[in-house]
C-alpha cells in the first residue's frame, strides 16, 4: 500500500504530510514528485523508484506515494481511498469545498482522520459518521479562520452557536430541499423536527459503542432517538443535449440518487418496496448502485431491506438512459434571431413547453440564452436600449459573460400545452445616423445630451478587452429546474415499512420526489 | 487556536524554553500551553525541521513519564516514529516507555505503542514487535481493535526467523478458520496472511481451504466497504474452487458486489470474478451483461478513477478474445472537458472495440474530434482512423480512407501532414487498394512541413511513382534543399533517391540520384548518413561496373527495391503476461499494461509469488504426472490433492498451453514465472464436470484453444 501520504496546495507545497512506512526524507520525495508533475500529467506517475498516484480537489492535490519495490500496492484502492478521504474532509469540516486555509487551521484533525482511516497502509473506514464517534478534536471552523485574516471583533462566537451553524451547514442538502419547496405545512414541521432530533442527537448518542469491529460496521450500537423519523428524499438529475439546428439529441440521462437521512433508534430493519424493481425494469437493476447496507436482491426480490447507518446517507444511485423520442421535462419549441436591418434591429425569441404531469410545477426555473455569437455576427449597437418582453418572469442582460438570463420560477406541468416565450430586441449599428450625430455634434454649439442609466457599451468593451478575444462563443442554451413531487423516470417508492423487533416503536417514514437539472442541461442554438 | 499559528518554524531552544517555562506553574492554562509546544514540535517535524527537533529528544522522554493525557502520548509517539527512520539509536531511549506503554489499560494507548513498535526500524525494536503482536494475536480476552492492529502489524514486519514466521501464519490461519469471532478480525488475518505470502518468496503460495474460503465469502454482506474489497482481493487466488459447481457458487456470491458504491470493491468483485471464470466451463450470457454494466457505470467517476477504470477496461478488451465485456463504444465518445488522459484513454478503448459493425459510428465520431480546435486532439483523432484502418480489413479501411479524404479536403496544415504521415501506414497494410488516392495526397505536396510527413510523403511518392506522372518534379522540391533537412528526411531523400534510379535507370534520374550521392558523401556533417551514401554509391557502381559482375542490376534492385512485408498493428500482448494482468486489475501493473515484474523493478525474483499457485507446481510436476494422469502434466493448480478433482477443464488447458509455449518464444524465466496460471475459458469445450472419460480427454485436449 502506499508508503506516504501529502496533502499540498496547488504550488506543491505540502500542507500536510503524513509517513506511513517510515520513509526518510519526506522532502526529497515531495521534491521528486514536484520534478514529474505538470497539471495535465496522469493520475499515475513514476520516477526513480516510486509511483505517485495524485488526484486533484477543489485546489488541493491529494498524492500517494508507493515504493517501487512494495508490488502489491493497488492504485485503484488508492485512488478510491484519496477520493473517499476527500469527501470525508468536506464532511467533517462541514464545508462544500475546501482550501489551504482551512486544511492548515486543522492539520491535527486531518492527522488524526488519516491515522483512523489507515492502518498500516490498509485502510479501514473512511465513513464519516463512524468516524466522529472515534475523533473528537473540536473542528476549527471559518469563523475562527477570520480572526487571523480580519481580526473581526466578536471572537468569542459561543459554542452552541458554533456547533449549531456548523450541523446546519453539514446538512445543506436537506435545508436547501426544504427551502426549496415552498408549500405544505407538514414540510415546515419537517425543518423543525429534524432540527430538534439534531439536539437530541447531542444529547443522547454522546457514547456510542465502538462500530468498526461489529457485525454491522456502518451502525453504533445503543442510538435513541425521541421521536422516530427516517426521510428519503428522490432526487433525479436529467441531463439532457440536443443539437437544436440538426435535431440530434447528443444525451438524454437520468442520474438519480436517493438520499435518506435517518433518524431512528435501536437497531431498525427497513424494507422499502420500488415499482421499478416490482415491475423488473432491467436497467434499473442493472445500473444501480446501492449503498454497503443494502444486500442486494439476489434474484426476483420486489423489494430491499436493510439496516440504515445514522444520519445522512446515499442508499441508491442509478443511472438510466431515456429513449429518444422521451420527450424532455423541458423543451425548447423554437428559437430564432431575425435581423430587421431596415430599422436597424435584431429580434431574439424564444419558446418552451413543459412535458410533466399537469399537476406539478416547476419551482425554479432559469434559462441561460447565449449572445456571444449574435454579438460577434453583428454589430450591436449597446447604446440604444435593448427590450425584452416574455409571457412570465424577468429577463436579464448579463453583459460579462454573454448572455440573457430568463427567471421564470413556477411554470406549470403539461404534455406540450403550456407554453411559455420570451423576446428580446436590439439595436443594430446604424452607421449613417451615427456620422449625422458625429457632424451635429461637431457643428452645434449645444453639450452633447445626457444619458442616464448604465452605459452598456462601455461596460461591454471594458469586460470583453480584459478578457481579451473568446476563443469559442458558447452555443449552449442552458436550462436549470426543479420540479417537487415527481421524477423523471417514474420511480416510486411503493411502501417503506420500519421495524424494530426489540423497541417497537412507532416511526415516521417520509418520501419525497425531486426532478432537477444536471450540468448539461440544453440545446446548441 | 488555529493550526497556521502552529505551522511556523521554530527553534529547539525556543520550545524548550516554552515547555520548561510552563513546568513550573502548574495550572490548567500551562498544560494547555504546553500542549502547544508539543503540536509546534509536531508540526515541525511535518515540515521538516528534522535536525533543529531532533535536540529536543530529552524533553519528549521528560514528558513521556509525567503525562497521561493521551494526546500528549500521541505527540510523544508521533516524535518516535518520525524521527526513528532517522535515528534509530535515540529511539532506542524511548524503548522502555513504548513497552510500558504496551501493557496500559487503555486500548488507545496500546495501540499508538504497538505503532511505534513496527514503524521504527531497528533490530531491536522489531525483536520486541515480533514479540508483542504474536503474543496479542495469542491472547483472546484483549480487546478486539488492538488484535486488529496486531494483525495489520504483523504484516509489516521482515521476519529474521522462519519459526516464528510459520508459527504467525498458523496463527493468523486459526484466526481465519475461527468461529465467532468479528468478522473484521477475520478479514484482517486474512488479509495479512495474504500480504506475508505474497511478500515472503520462500514460502509457499496461499491456498485456503474450500469451505474457509465459503465462509469468508458468506460474511461479506456484514462486512464495511473496504474489508469488503480487501476479501474479494485476498481471495483472488487464494481461493481456488474445486469444481465448477463451486465457482459458480463463488461467482454468484461476488456478483452482488459489483454494484458496489465504492469503485474499489466493485473492481475486485469483478477482479474475483475473473479469476473464477477461468474455472468454469461456460458463461451465461447474462453474466456478461451486468459484467459490462458494472463497468459502465464506474465510468461515471472523478477523472482520476474514471482513467484507472478505463485503463482496466483496456486490459480486459486485450485479454479475453471472446471479450468479457461487451460494451456499447458510445459510452467511450470523448467530452470536450475531459482531462487529455482521459482522452487519450478512450481513444485506445475505442480503437480496441472497434469492429466492422460499430465503425460507422466510431468513424463519424472521430471525424468530429479531427476537426476540434485541440490541435493535440485532432492528431490524435487522424492518428486513430489510420490505426484503425490497418487494424481492420478492407471493406472497413476504404471507410476510414473516405473519411481521411474528406478530412484532407479540410486543408488545415496540421490535419494534412497528419493524414499523409497515417496513409503511409495504411498503404504499408494494403499496398494495392487505394492507389487511386495517393493523386489526391500529392496535390499537398506543398503543406508537409514536419519531418515525419515528409518522410510519409517521400516515401509515398517513391513507392507510387508510377501512379504519379511528374513524380521527378514532385521529389525535387525534397531533394533540393536536402541540406536543410532534418537527419531521418535525409535518409528518405537519399534511399528514394537511389530507388528512383534503380526502378527507372534514365538520364534524369540518374542525375537526380548522383547528386544527392554526391552531396551526402561530400557536404554533410553527419556520418552515417554519409556512410550509407557511400554504401549506395559503391552497391550501384557495382552493378553497373562492367568489368566485375559480383552483383547483378536485378539483385540489386531487388535489394533496395524489395516487396514490402505487410505490416500489421500488433496490439496484442503476450497472453502469459495478459494472464498475469488479469489477476492484477487494479494494480499499477494495468495501468502501464506490463508485467509486474517489470513495472516493480527489483522484484523479479520476488514476483513469483504474485502468482502463488504456480511456482510450486514445477516441483510437484513430476510426482503428478506418474500418479494420476498424463494429462495432469503440467498441473493446473499446484497442489497434488486437487488435481484429481477438476481434470477436465485442466486437460484442454494443458493443450492450450502446450500450443502457446511453442507460440511464444519468451525467455525462459518469464515462462516459468507465469505457468500454470490458465485461464481454461470460457471457450472451454468440455461440459463435463466430474469425472470425464478418458476419450473426452484427448478430444478436449486436440481441441484448439
Amino acid at each position: 500500500m502506499s508508503s506516504c501520504i501529502f496533502i499540498t496546495d496547488e504550488n506543491l507545497e505540502p500542507l500536510i504530510s503524513k509517513n506511513i512506512k517510515a520513509i526518510p526524507n519526506l522532502q526529497g520525495i515531495l521534491r521528486l514528485f514536484k520534478s514529474v508533475y505538470t497539471p495535465e500529467s496522469q493520475p499515475v506517475i513514476s520516477a526513480s523508484s516510486f509511483h505517485f498516484v495524485h488526484i486533484k480537489r477543489s485546489s488541493l492535490l491529494y498524492v500517494s506515494v508507493i515504493h517501487a519495490y512494495d508490488a502489491s500496492a493497488n492504485v485503484m484502492l488508492i485512488a478510491t481511498f484519496l477520493d473517499q478521504f476527500h469527501s470525508l474532509l468536506k464532511k467533517y469540516l462541514a464545508v462544500s469545498a475546501l482550501d489551504k486555509n482551512m486544511v492548515l487551521d486543522n492539520v491535527l484533525l486531518i492527522m488524526e482522520l488519516i491515522d483512523e482511516s489507515i492502518d498500516f497502509g490498509v485502510i479501514q473506514i473512511t465513513d464519516a459518521s463512524i468516524m466522529r464517534d472515534y475523533i473528537r478534536v473540536k473542528v476549527n471552523m471559518p469563523e475562527n479562520k477570520t480572526i487571523d485574516d480580519l481580526s473581526l471583533g466578536d471572537s468569542d462566537t459561543d459554542e452552541e452557536d458554533n456547533k449549531k451553524t456548523k450541523r446546519r451547514s453539514g446538512k445543506p442538502n436537506l435545508y436547501k430541499f426544504l427551502r426549496g419547496a415552498k408549500d405544505g405545512t407538514h414540510k415546515a414541521e419537517h425543518t423543525d423536527t429534524a432540527a430538534k432530533e439534531d439536539d437530541v442527537e447531542d444529547s443522547y448518542n454522546s457514547y456510542i459503542a465502538k462500530a468498526t469491529i461489529m457485525p454491522v460496521s456502518w451502525r453504533a450500537k445503543g442510538i435513541h432517538y425521541a421521536r422516530n423519523e427516517f426521510f428519503l428524499d428522490v432526487v433525479e438529475q436529467v441531463q439532457y443535449l440536443m443539437d437544436f439546428n440538426s435535431g440530434i439529441i447528443k444525451k438524454n440521462l437520468i442520474h438519480g440518487k436517493i438520499i435518506c437521512k435517518s433518524y431512528l433508534s435501536g437497531m431498525p430493519k427497513l424494507k422499502i418496496a420500488f415499482n421499478k424493481l416490482s415491475q423488473k425494469d432491467e436497467q434499473f437493476i442493472s445500473h444501480s448502485k446501492f449503498h454497503q447496507c443494502v444486500t442486494w436482491p439476489s434474484s426476483n426480490e420486489k423489494e430491499i431491506e436493510f439496516i440504515p447507518p445514522d444520519g445522512d446517507f446515499v442508499l441508491c444511485q442509478y443511472e438510466l438512459k431515456r429513449h429518444v423520442k422521451d420527450q424532455p421535462m423541458l423543451k425548447l419549441v423554437s428559437f430564432g434571431v431575425k435581423p430587421k436591418l431596415k430599422k436597424y434591429k435584431i429580434q431574439m425569441s424564444c419558446t418552451i413547453e413543459t412535458h410533466f404531469k399537469a399537476r406539478n410545477s416547476t419551482s425554479t426555473l432559469n434559462l441561460k440564452i447565449p449572445l456571444a455569437r449574435l454579438f460577434q455576427e453583428y454589430q450591436i449597437d449597446l447604446k440604444k436600449p435593448a427590450r425584452f418582453k416574455s409571457d412570465s418572469g424577468k429577463v436579464l442582460f448579463n453583459i460579462s459573460d454573454d448572455f440573457l438570463l430568463w427567471d421564470i420560477e413556477v411554470m406549470k406541468g403539461g404534455h406540450g400545452d403550456t407554453q411559455l416565450s420570451m423576446a428580446a430586441e436590439f439595436s443594430l449599428f446604424n452607421k449613417k445616423e451615427f456620422e449625422e450625430e458625429q457632424e451635429e455634434l461637431k457643428n452645434s454649439m449645444n453639450p452633447p445630451p445626457l444619458r442616464d442609466g448604465p452605459k452598456l457599451e462601455e461596460l461591454y468593451d471594458q469586460v470583453h478587452n480584459e478578457k481579451g478575444p473568446s476563443k469559442m462563443a458558447s452555443r449552449l442554451l442552458s436550462m436549470k429546474f426543479e420540479i417537487p413531487y415527481s421524477t423523471c423516470s417514474g420511480l416510486q417508492v411503493e411502501y417503506l415499512k420500519i421495524d424494530e423487533e426489540q423497541l417497537q416503536y412507532q416511526s415516521f417514514p417520509w418520501v419525497r420526489y425531486k426532478t432537477v437539472n444536471d450540468e448539461e442541461y440544453g440545446y446548441y442554438v | 487556536m488555529s493550526d497556521q499559528r502552529i505551522f511556523a518554524k521554530y527553534k529547539a531552544n525556543e520550545l524548550r524554553a516554552e515547555l520548561q517555562v510552563f513546568d513550573v506553574k502548574k495550572s490548567k492554562t500551562s498544560a494547555h500551553k504546553r500542549k502547544d509546544a508539543l503540536r509546534k514540535i509536531i508540526a515541525n517535524l511535518t515540515m521538516g525541521n528534522f535536525t533543529e527537533m531532533a535536540f529536543l529528544y530529552p524533553e519528549i522522554l521528560k514528558f513521556w513519564k509525567i503525562e497521561d493525557d493521551l494526546e500528549v502520548k500521541r505527540i510523544c509517539h508521533e516524535y518516535v516514529r518520525s524521527l526513528g527512520s532517522a535515528k534509530p539509536k535515540n529511539a532506542a531511549e524511548a524503548l522502555p516507555y513504548i513497552l510500558d506503554d504496551l501493557d496500559s489499560r487503555n486500548e488507545k494507548v496500546q495501540i499508538m505503542a504497538l505503532e511505534t513498535l513496527v514503524a521504527v526500524p531497528s533490530p531491536r525494536f522489531l525483536e520486541e514487535a515480533t514479540k508483542t503482536i504474536i503474543s496479542f494475536i495469542n491472547r483472546r480476552v484483549i480487546p478486539p481493535t488492538v488484535t486488529k492492529t496486531a494483525i495489520y502489524a504483523s504484516e509489516q514486519i521482515d521476519f529474521t526467523e522462519n519459526a516464528t514466521r510459520s508459527h504467525l501464519l498458523t496463527l493468523l490461519l486459526k484466526f481465519v478458520e475461527r468461529e465467532n469471532t468479528e468478522p473484521t478480525l477475520q478479514v484482517a488475518a486474512l488479509h495479512a496472511l495474504h500480504t506475508i505470502h505474497e511478500k515472503n518468496i520462500d514460502l509457499q503460495p496461499l491456498r485456503l481451504p474450500i469451505d474457509v474460503a465459503f465462509k469468508l465469502l458468506d460474511l461479506l454482506p456484514q462486512l464495511n466497504e473496504w474489508d469488503k474489497a480487501l476479501t474479494l482481493d485476498s481471495l483472488t487466488t487464494a481461493a481456488v474452487p474445486e469444481s465448477h459447481d463451486d465457482a459458480y457458487e463463488m461467482i454468484d456470491i461476488a456478483l452482488t458486489q459489483l454494484q458496489h458504491v465504492n469503485t474499489f470493491v466493485a473492481l475486485n468483485a469483478f477482479k474475483f470474478i475473473a479469476y473464477l471464470l477461468n474455472y468454469v466451463d461456460h458463461v451465461d450470457e447474462n453474466l456478461i451483461k451486468r459484467f459490462s454494466n458494472s463497468i459502465v457505470s464506474l465510468l461515471n467517476k472523478p477523472p482520476e478513477i474514471q482513467f484507472l477504470v478505463l485503463r482496466n477496461v483496456i486490459l480486459l478488451l486485450l485479454s479475453r478474445d471472446t471479450p468479457l465485456l461487451q460494451l456499447d463504444v458510445s459510452y467511450f465518445f470523448i467530452e470536450f472537458n475531459d482531462p487529455i488522459y482521459i482522452k487519450d484513454t478512450k481513444l485506445e478503448c475505442l480503437y480496441l472495440l472497434a469492429n466492422h459493425g460499430n465503425l460507422p459510428r466510431i468513424l463519424e465520431e472521430l471525424e468530429q474530434y479531427a476537426t476540434d480546435i485541440d490541435i493535440q486532439m485532432s492528431r490524435k483523432a487522424l492518428r486513430a482512423i489510420g490505426n484503425l484502418a490497418v487494424k481492420l480489413d478492407k471493406e472497413s479501411a476504404s471507410d476510414c480512407v473516405t473519411v481521411l479524404l474528406d478530412l484532407l479536403e479540410f486543408g488545415v496544415d496540421y490535419v494534412v501532414q497528419e493524414i499523409i504521415t497515417v496513409f503511409r501506414n495504411i498503404l504499408r497494410k494494403h499496398p494495392d487498394d487505394f492507389t487511386s488516392s495517393v493523386k489526391e495526397l500529392v496535390k499537398y505536396n506543398d503543406s508537409v512541413q514536419e519531418p515525419e510527413s515528409k518522410n510519409a510523403m517521400i516515401w509515398i511518392i517513391t513507392q507510387y511513382s508510377c501512379d504519379i506522372p511528374n513524380y521527378l518534379e514532385v521529389f525535387k522540391v525534397f531533394s533540393s534543399n536536402i541540406l536543410e533537412e532534418n537527419l531521418e528526411v535525409q535518409y528518405s531523400i537519399l534511399t528514394s533517391s537511389v530507388k528512383f534510379f534503380v526502378k527507372d535507370p534514365v538520364p534524369e534520374t540518374e542525375e537526380i540520384c548522383l547528386q544527392v550521392l554526391k552531396i551526402c558523401t561530400e557536404e554533410t556533417n553527419n556520418p552515417d548518413l554519409r556512410a550509407r551514401a557511400f554504401m549506395y554509391w559503391s552497391l550501384l557502381s557495382m552493378a553497373h561496373s562492367s568489368k566485375n559482375h559480383i552483383i547483378s542490376a536485378e539483385a540489386v534492385k531487388s535489394v533496395l527495391d524489395g516487396e514490402l512485408p505487410v505490416i500489421e498493428l500488433n496490439t496484442k500482448l503476450d497472453p502469459l503476461v495478459l494472464e498475469e494482468l488479469e489477476l492484477n486489475i487494479g494494480s499499477i501493473a494495468s495501468i502501464y499494461l506490463k508485467p509486474v515484474s517489470q513495472i516493480f523493478r527489483s522484484s523479479r525474483t520476488r514476483h513469483l509469488l504474485q502468482s502463488p499457485v504456480l511456482n510450486k507446481d514445477r516441483s510437484n510436476l513430476k510426482i503428478l504426472s506418474g500418479s494420476t494422469s498424463t494429462v495432469n502434466l503440467e498441473g493446473f493448480d499446484s497442489l497434488p490433492e486437487m488435481v484429481s478433482h477438476s481434470s477436465s477443464d485442466r486437460s484442454s488447458s494443458t493443450a492450450a498451453r502446450k500450443k502457446m509455449m511453442n507460440d511464444y518464444d519468451k525467455p525462459a524465466e518469464k515462462v516459468n514465472q507465469l505457468k500454470g496460471r490458465r485461464k481454461s475459458s470460457v471457450t472451454s469445450p468440455s461440459k463435463i464436470s466430474r469425472k470425464p472419460s478418458l476419450l473426452v480427454r484427448k478430444l478436449s485436449m486436440r481441441k484448439p484453444f
